[in-house]
């Protein structure tokens, strides 16, 4: 049964490992994934904990469902206090690591202390070993991954590791499974480097019985049947997320030197159907690949074309990439893009994060604030593509001034530089902002100001916003399962209504993450994906448990709810730019110069942004100040926390 | 059983009302329907003049790509340079 | 019999590498998910992104047949595919060590060998991959698409040649 999947808490300092069973009614709060790692970390970590200490508790999970009979339930989800932020720790991966993990007994795993020396974790059929891991300690992510196969002498085992970036400590330093599969934001992988582990070794055969088989196997036919017959899905399985980038630079969405223009101007180079040339040209035509039980296959797999590492084998590149190392350093080139691609999965580091620091000290460097005898002489101009990759290898091993500073994450290097570097710095509560320009798309500037582990696009973001559905289409999909009469608007510019469907989509991404299944399968860039109505059969059938699309709707609210207390615990205030739910002053000062004739001019309108954040925190239940009320705590079941039940 | 199988769901029914083959201008407030003589390797959009590159996946199968980057810069200029006279 | 010449036909470069054949699999037969449980699994080269499939390929002589001290394992013409006999199996898994593409498994849960038997002429693997890695079809026409696949690329080959000539 999936709902006999265990609870290990491992002690590094002391070596001690406790296994529980996850009672059915923390299930029934909970679930599982994201929601049950919110609730764990809220129990099991004191207020202001050093992130980087072994009091902080790193948690690593697979949803409810992991390798159920369910389409794509591959996710992992890991969180701790973030080094980045010191709010909300949080980040969820696709591959086969969590799976693997749930054959091997367990959902989740609270791993506290710090280990004396380098070493890993070897979850196998119910056991828990503490192993050395001296012989992989400053390997590469893929390295490491195969020479722990190796030394255990089994080619199936899966891995969780991080990579140089995350032994250094660099405070965006990222969790990988496989070749390109990353946990990348708010710096879990400084955490596991903090704690002297390398890496969670998983390899299960033990049986997860599914509760109704045949009809979980017929559902599962039709579930899939419903996602890949959408057509952004149909295209996600051709180009990967890279097709996001067409349209998206073409409207003028894509931040660009930094944060001077929003469109990357002559991007041919860098194009989806420009990449994918590359892609097939090296892997042929067949070089999409696909994470476990996953049939839309969007990453895509290349050879690094030209350079030095000319034949290198790397997967991706994300939409992510092409606007890290392509659009904000005004890079457009595609050998760029792949290897920094290439160089972030191999260092184990958050590309969007490193892409946009780089960016940030480019404009810096433009502006005086930093100079070449801080960057011992690299010309860290935009356009220069070198120095993109240059400072990729710099920041990962702290080389210089600059990306020492960089290193520590954007908030903290500000202060190193000095002078007036905050201003130019596009973050939320302390982590960078994604490539996209939200100055036309009011609703997707609400969503990164108010995700819960920092600016972030995969938290709340209604992204089918831009689709202009009809506003009878967007009922139909707002207003279920809890009913909303409020006002909606199909134009991406306006202000109305934005607050309902960042909040419905919060929900909706929550019910996901705890479900432990892909975005891409959901409400997220197709409006015709599944979502809480069509949740509660593929539970039951795999589960046997019984809820309604209301019921989920509950559970994903509460826990919202969790991580907001969490982040309030730990300092989270309303219009803190640095710590709150708030963005960049240039949001609201600088019209966008580029891109479509209407969204050239545009800004967000900080009056009406302000309503839209209350009208945010009326719909979730918080009052102005962006605190629950003690009603809305009642109502969720939370008026205790933290409630210790695990 | 608890669960219906045979109803719909929103997301089902929603999908029955899709439309295929056309492709729409990149100009998000104008998604206006472009549909490129066969060989054109650009297109113009009739609503907001904006202009798109065009692949052609098969002689009958055109594909949108990105600006052409010299006439929607100018649009664009034009454009913002009579909104900042309007502020 | 419709069935009786179809055949497995696994097509590497296609897949995906997801792995789903092997969770549908476990649940179909054993009503669990457990890719040790499955009959079809995809070897991986992960730093070539590379992924086989491998499951029963029904061998005409088979040697799993031979090597049987039981007769427990026959050929079912019919369905084209070797069964076993749970009656006769004595569980020594001669045949597990003799398969020469290891598709013949033993489950230490239930301590039995176990093997592809097609679903019983609807493999869920087949039915399940989308992008048609596994596919189920007449061992004739395997040839034949075989020799299209070949004569394509010789025909994009010579076609390369003759532009550059040109």
């Amino acid at each position: 049964m999936a709902l006999d999947r265990k609870i290990a808490y491992i002690n590094l300092t002391t070596g001690e490992v406790e296994v529980k069973p996850i009672p059915l009614d923390v299930r029934r709060k909970f679930l599982g994934g994201r929601g049950l790692d919110a609730y764990l970390l809220l129990n099991h970590s004191e207020k202001g904990c050093d992130p980087l200490g072994p009091d902080n508790p790193l948690i690593v999970s697979g949803g409810i469902l992991t390798a159920t009979c369910a389409s794509a339930t591959a996710r992992t989800h890991v969180m701790a206090k973030s080094p980045l932020t010191g709010l909300l720790g949080s980040c969820n991966m696709g591959g086969f690591f969590a799976p693997e993990m749930a054959w091997a007994g367990f959902h989740h795993l609270v791993i506290k202390g710090k280990a004396e020396k380098p070493s890993y974790i070897y979850i196998h059929d119910g056991e828990i070993e503490i192993r050395d891991a001296e012989n992989v300690w400053g390997k590469t992510t893929t390295d490491t991954q195969w020479a722990i196969r190796d030394e255990l002498n089994d080619q199936e085992v899966k891995s969780l590791v991080i990579g140089p970036a995350g032994e250094n400590l660099v405070a965006f330093a990222n969790v990988m499974t496989g070749i390109k599969n990353a946990g990348g934001r708010t710096g879990m992988g400084a955490v596991m480097g903090s704690k002297n582990l390398k890496a969670i070794a998983c390899r299960g055969t033990m049986d997860i019985k599914i509760a109704h088989p045949i009809e979980a196997l017929e559902y599962n036919k039709r579930f899939i049947d419903q996602i890949t017959s959408a057509k952004v899905n149909k295209t996600q399985g051709t180009l990967g997320t890279p097709f996001i980038w067409g349209a998206t630079n073409s409207w003028g969405g894509v931040r660009t030197r930094n944060f001077q223009y929003n469109q990357c101007e002559y991007a041919d180079d860098i194009e989806p159907e420009a990449i994918d040339e590359i892609c097939e040209d090296t892997m042929g035509p067949y070089h999409m690949s696909g994470c476990f039980g996953c049939q839309v296959h969007c990453r895509a797999q290349y050879r690094i074309p030209s350079g030095p590492l000319k034949g290198t084998y790397e997967e991706g590149p994300e939409y992510t990439s092409q606007g890290a190392f392509g659009g904000e350093t005004d890079t457009p080139r595609a050998e760029t893009v792949l290897v920094g691609n290439h160089l972030v999965d191999q260092y184990g580091m958050d590309n969007l994060e490193t892409g946009s620091l780089i960016s940030w000290a480019m404009e810096l460097y433009e502006e005086g604030i930093i100079s070449s005898k801080d960057t011992d002489g690299l010309d860290l101009r935009f356009g220069n593509d070198e120095a993109v990759l240059e400072m990729i290898e710099r920041i990962c091993f702290r080389k210089g001034k600059v990306a020492d500073a960089l290193a520590n994450g954007g908030i903290p290097a500000s202060k190193t530089f000095g002078k007036n570097a905050f201003d130019y710095l596009i973050q939320v509560k302390g982590m960078s902002n994604l490539h996209s320009d939200e100055r036309a798309t009011p609703a997707l500037a609400l969503n990164i100001a108010t995700s819960s582990r920092g600016s972030d696009h995969l938290r709340s973001r209604p992204a089918i916003d831009l689709y202009h559905l009809p506003e009878k289409v967007l009922r139909k999909i707002y207003s279920s399962p809890i009913p909303y009469e409020g006002p909606l608007s199909s134009e991406h510019t306006a202000y109305i209504g934005k607050a309902w469907q960042v909040f419905w989509q919060e929900n909706c991404y929550m019910g996901v993450d705890c479900l432990g299944i892909c975005k891409y399968h959901t409400t997220f860039l197709g409006a015709t994906l599944p979502n809480f109505e069509d949740w509660p059969k593929v539970l039951y059938y795999n589960t046997g448990l019984e809820f309604t699309p209301e019921e989920l709707w509950d559970i994903a609210e509460r826990c919202n709810m969790i991580e907001r207390l969490f982040n309030l615990r730990e300092g989270l205030t309303r219009d803190d730019l640095a710590k709150g739910d708030m963005i960049n002053h240039r949001y609201f000062d600088e019209p966008c110069r580029r891109g479509a004739p209407d969204v050239v001019g545009l800004t967000i309108d900080r009056g009406k942004f302000t309503v839209m954040i209350d009208e945010f925190y009326e719909h979730k239940g918080l009052d102005k100040k962006g605190k629950p009320k003690a009603k809305t705590l009642k109502r969720l079941g939370l008026e205790n926390e933290p409630s210790h039940m695990l | 059983m608890a669960v219906d199988t045979n109803k719909l769901s929103d997301a089902e029914s929603l999908r029955k009302t899709r439309t295929y083959g056309k492709f729409r201008c990149h100009n998000p407030t104008c998604m206006g329907r472009l549909k490129p003589k066969p060989g054109d390797k650009h297109v113009r959009c009739p609503v907001c003049t904006c202009e798109f590159r065009v692949a052609w996946i098969r002689p009958d199968f055109p594909r949108i790509r990105g600006p052409v980057w010299e006439v929607n810069k100018k649009i664009a200029e034009a454009a913002f340079k009579k909104k900042m006279e309007g502020k | 019999m419709e069935n009786k010449n179809k055949v497995l036909m696994i097509n590497p470069e296609k897949c995906t590498g997801c792995r789903l054949c092997e969770l549908v699999c476990a649940v179909k037969h054993d009503g669990v998910s457990n890719p040790a449980r499955s009959r079809i699994r995809v070897m991986k080269w992960e730093m070539d992104g590379v992924y086989i499939p491998m499951a029963c390929q029904q061998c005409q002589d088979a040697p799993c047949m031979g090597v049987c001290p039981a007769n427990a394992i026959s050929r079912n013409d019919e369905l084209n595919v070797m069964e076993i006999d749970y009656d006769k199996c004595i569980g020594c898994r001669s045949c597990v060590a003799v398969c020469p593409f290891g598709a013949m498994g033993f489950n230490s849960i239930d301590r039995k060998v176990f093997k592809c038997d097609l679903c019983d002429g609807d493999p869920q693997c087949v039915r399940f991959c989308e992008v048609e890695a596994i596919e189920y079809i007449d061992a004739d026409d395997v040839a034949i698409l075989k020799k299209q696949e070949a004569a394509a690329k010789l025909h994009a080959t010579s076609h390369k040649v003759a532009l550059k000539e040109a």
